[in-house]
């Protein structure tokens, strides 16, 4: 009897382990989707990711840093392997890439980043900075280096904001006789964006130029140009290379903006999640991506 | 008298305590210090500039050369001699050109390259261009995304403090220049008409 037992043992216990042969799983946080710009954003991490063998799934944080912290334990509890990440906030997510992190999950924070240098495994990030270099550079160029603007800020407290207010000045700040006379935040909102811009244009009617943020806001100031009368007198720019901005800058209504390219940043993202399951280690902190100056000299080319 | 003594000898070591126990700092000199692991980008730059760009001028390629590769085979010549250190279709080179002045205008010098008309940019100096275009510089060398972009800045000052100066002072109507220089060029939307390039070094020949 116990030479069967034995003889059973080894036949079936020598067996080889089965290995497991189900994909690895990728969990797409995005902080919000109700907004068109990060579904895009969300539906191209999401199919790259499938598209490479994957399986993936999209988890809306709907702009809460509370949902996204259950989000972030549900994916960890889940098994998932990998996170394409869009923060709700660069100081609050903090804590939930940390997590994952300690969980042997690795993040990819796609288009906001979160302020820390080692939390995620890499940020695939708008180059915010050059392309307001760009605009800057062009801003210069047809203010004729003179005349007196307003910038419109977007949220004070998103990096996005502030990277993008430096590469302006950068250039701009070194034409003395272009001075700006204020600088005001609209939160990237086009309502915020109309109400600001019609009280600055109150106490400064003689302004030539503004200078947005984003688009959403350029929108706005444009509205409250229309509104004044002051519309052929004062030049819009604006950031992001929204749809509506685009055929504004082909009727000559809005100066230039700066196209970004958010499925490009997605498809990042998922590419380097699946260099990271195969081994790879050496990714860069922050991959920028190169976004590029939309104006009335080429929008022939965006059409 | 001893007590006299005992107090003011007390009072005398209390206040040498007391003294060396607190400590008065500028706060500007207190955030310089919290700051100790960023990138100082001016010496970075300079560096970079003198040891690694001015020893690497002869990976620059000939700009006829260039115009024409990337007229018959735009891909491949993207492949071979682009650099940047994102990604995306902005995309650098680093060129030598050798010219002779043509027009000298507020923003621009032109100038001719075997018949070909280039302009090199003397005003504005911005933008990742002299950064990027030698390809030695890699994204894993920051940590911050302001460090690449002070890096840039402060390459670009370089340019126009040392560079363009001269440039302008050699560059009289008919003479002939030699520069290596760094041009930017977008992957999807070629313009090979439209060439500006950012003077780098001003080379003898």
């Amino acid at each position: 009897m116990k030479n069967y037992l034995f003889l059973i043992l080894l036949v079936f216990g020598c067996q080889p382990k089965t290995t497991d042969t189900s994909p690895k799983k990728v969990a797409v946080i995005i902080s919000t989707l109700n907004n068109p710009w990060f579904v895009v954003l969300a539906e191209a991490a999401s199919a790259k990711a499938k598209e490479l063998g994957y399986e993936a799934k999209i988890f809306d944080s709907q702009n809460n840093t509370a949902l996204e912290t259950d989000h972030f334990d549900n994916a960890i509890a889940s098994g998932y392997d990998a996170v394409l990440f869009n923060p709700t906030d660069a100081d609050g997510s903090v804590v939930n890439v940390k997590k994952a992190k300690e969980a042997g999950v690795a993040v990819f924070c796609i288009d906001r980043e979160v302020n820390s240098a080692d939390a995620a495994t890499s940020q695939i990030l708008s180059d915010n900075y050059s392309g307001c270099v760009s605009i800057g550079k062009y801003f210069v160029e047809t203010m004729n280096k003179k005349g007196k603007y307003v910038e419109l800020l977007g949220l004070v407290g998103d990096n996005n904001t502030w990277n993008r207010s430096k590469g302006f000045h950068s250039v701009v700040d070194k034409f003395p006789d272009l001075k700006m006379v204020a600088q005001q935040s609209a939160d990237f909102d086009r309502n915020k964006g109309l109400e600001v811009m019609e009280s600055i244009l109150q106490a400064h009617p003689d302004i030539t130029a503004v200078f947005c943020g984003n688009d959403a806001m350029a929108m706005g100031a444009f509205q409250a140009l229309i509104s004044s009368g002051k519309a052929n007198q004062v030049k819009v720019f604006g950031f992001d290379g929204a749809d509506d901005v685009l055929s504004s800058i082909k009727s000559k209504k809005i100066s230039a903006t700066c196209l970004q390219f958010p499925k490009l940043m997605a498809q990042t993202a998922a590419i380097f999640a699946d260099e990271y399951f195969k081994g790879k280690r050496d990714f860069p902190k922050k991959m920028p991506v190169a976004v590029e100056l939309v104006s009335q000299k080429n929008i022939a080319d965006y059409e | 008298m001893n007590k006299i003594l005992k107090n003011g000898l007390g009072l005398l070591i209390l206040g040498v305590v007391a003294y060396n126990s607190v400590y008065f700092k500028k706060l500007d000199e207190v955030k310089k210090g919290n700051g100790k692991n960023t990138l100082d980008a001016k010496v970075y730059a300079n560096s970079f500039y003198q040891d690694k760009i001015l020893k690497n001028v002869d990976k620059s390629i000939e700009i006829n050369e260039l115009t024409n590769k990337l007229k018959t085979n735009p891909e491949e010549t993207f492949k071979q001699y682009a650099h940047s250190l994102g990604i995306g279709n902005i995309r650098y080179f680093l060129v030598k050109a050798t010219g002779k002045v043509t027009k000298i205008n507020e923003n621009t010098i032109d100038i001719e390259v075997d018949g070909k008309p280039y302009s090199v940019a003397t005003e504005f100096i911005f933008g990742n261009a002299v950064r990027d275009a030698s390809g030695i510089i890699t994204m894993t060398t920051f940590e911050n995304t302001m460090d690449f972009n002070n890096v840039s800045s402060e390459l670009n000052e370089i340019i126009r403090n040392k560079v363009v100066p001269d440039l302008k002072k050699k560059a009289t109507l008919g003479s002939q220049i030699s520069l290596i220089g760094a041009i930017e060029l977008n992957q999807k939307h070629l313009k090979l008409n439209e060439i500006e390039v950012i003077p780098v070094f001003l080379s003898d020949k």
